[in-house]
């Protein structure tokens, strides 16, 4: 173990700090596709059209508020359906996460992975601008990672929304994309 | 490569360098399968956890646990007992009564008087309680899974490597890595802290959570003696070779940094710790 404080220990007096909107970019959409259905040969679009009583049915209990609509996609392996990977975002009180979970057919978890992570000061998280330039960023956009601030100690954050809107992906599964039966 | 997760209840990051890509999924992976089998045994929440077959036992009966279980409990209740109760895993009735923790289904209600003594660690994996009490192993847990996933890291052959559980964190490689803290006063500025090679940091503070009512400031910390709140105005971090002591050791410096500078030596601890009152300051080990 080797140690080298940087902070002027004993001076209650300011101290030099990042006001960063602190932001990590763990894996793209392909690269969440890939690691969770590795034998795939084609991801297909499956956009989501919710009926009144389907939306409703989600907009009960505690989901966690979304930022968007959730984008699917349906993993094929020539002409076998191999399972889903949805991509989804949920905001907290000082973060946004937005994170891909992959499903087999039977709506079992195969993977949930975290996209990116972005932090903000309390008030900006709820403006529809600052919420706009999130959505979508995920795809392609590879957002500035300060290796210095990594490795960030402090008091847990609850993923709390993370597991209410995995909750929610699974219930949607369960109205929409699972097989009517046979 | 970095990846992040959910697990413990918080956001696992895992991060490896010098490892091939495939290389490295594979690292990451196995790292998350040992926190997520750790989480599965010690979860307060899960019903089929070690915790809830425990809490649901009858007094006196003898319950078989995963060695990980078994093993994080041992080092608590050394821990409770160094620290003359300041830390005391069995804060779990507390915390349900403040509604930081979910009440347990079909568990046994606890008796208010049951502290760790009540918790008899027998061999083989074994534990018995000699009182209804609920354990919350949230104090210390974290760090536990931390140093296994970083043991995972290390025997893949990365060169450097980070595993950072909400704030619990652990490094290892060549070149030193700033650690960096949130600002208690403003949890969205950061404020780098230390530069560390090999080593393991774990912060606590309540600035997140804490909340008022009318008894006064209620936080996930509590003083294992006086079952009372502590560390809702201050953040406490402390620097040691493995994460699961510094994880528990937060704790003890929350609730009582006299006994706690009686350990640091101990266990090659240092402390860092700020409250509004008086800044930034270290606590010396004796």
């Amino acid at each position: 173990m080797q140690l080298r404080w940087l902070i002027p220990l004993g001076a209650a007096a300011a101290l030099p700090a990042y006001h960063a909107a602190y932001a990590v970019q763990y894996m793209s959409v392909e690269q969440a596709q890939r690691a969770a259905f590795a034998q795939a040969d084609g991801f297909v679009d499956a956009p989501l059209s919710l009926t009144e009583a389907q939306r409703r049915a989600l907009d009960q209990g505690e989901a966690a508020l979304s930022i968007s609509a959730p984008k699917i996609w349906q993993a094929r392996a020539g002409q076998k359906n191999l399972g889903w990977l949805i991509v989804d975002q949920v905001i907290g009180k000082a973060e946004a996460i937005s994170y891909a979970l992959a499903l087999d057919n039977d709506g079992k978890i195969i993977a949930l992975d975290v996209l990116e992570y972005r932090e903000t000061h309390g008030a900006e998280i709820r403006l529809p601008a600052w919420r706009k330039q999130f959505v979508g960023k995920t795809a392609q956009d590879s957002l500035r990672l300060d290796s210095d601030i990594r490795n960030i100690s402090g008091a847990t954050l609850s993923c709390r929304h993370l597991t209410d809107g995995v909750r929610r992906l699974v219930q949607l599964y369960t109205q929409v994309l699972k097989p009517t039966s046979g | 490569m970095q990846r992040a997760r959910p697990w413990l209840g918080t956001l696992v990051e895992i991060r490896v360098d010098g490892l091939a890509e495939a290389d490295a999924v594979s690292a990451i992976d196995a790292a998350f399968a040992e926190i997520a089998a750790i989480h599965r045994c010690m979860s307060f929440h899960d019903s089929d956890s070690d915790l809830a077959r425990l809490h649901r036992a009858p007094v006196g009966r003898i319950v078989h646990v995963d060695p990980h279980t078994w093993h994080v409990l041992q080092a608590a209740l050394t821990f409770a007992q160094e620290s003359r109760g300041r830390f005391d895993p069995t804060i779990a009735a507390q915390l349900v009564a403040w509604n930081f923790l979910p009440r347990p289904q079909n568990s046994i209600e606890p008796d208010l008087a049951a502290r760790w003594s009540d918790i008899e660690l027998l061999s083989d994996s074994r534990v018995r309680l000699r009182r209804a009490l609920w354990i919350d192993l949230g104090g210390i847990a974290k760090g536990y899974a931390v140093d296994c996933a970083l043991r995972i890291l290390r025997a893949a052959g990365a060169t450097a490597g980070g595993v950072n559980a909400g704030g619990d964190l652990a490094v290892f490689g060549t070149a030193a890595q700033t650690v960096s803290v949130r600002d208690p006063r403003a949890p969205q500025n950061i404020l780098p802290l230390l530069e560390l090679r090999d080593a393991a940091v774990a912060t606590s503070a309540g600035y997140f959570e804490r909340r008022r009512d009318a008894s006064g400031w209620l936080g996930p910390h509590v003083h294992g003696n006086r079952r009372r709140a502590v560390g809702t105005h201050s953040s406490v971090s402390v620097i040691a070779p493995s994460c699961m002591h510094a994880d528990a050791l937060t704790k003890i410096v929350l609730a009582d940094a006299r006994i706690a500078a009686k350990l640091l030596p101990r266990y090659a601890a240092q402390v860092c710790r700020y409250d509004s009152r008086r800044g930034w300051r270290t606590l010396r080990g004796e």
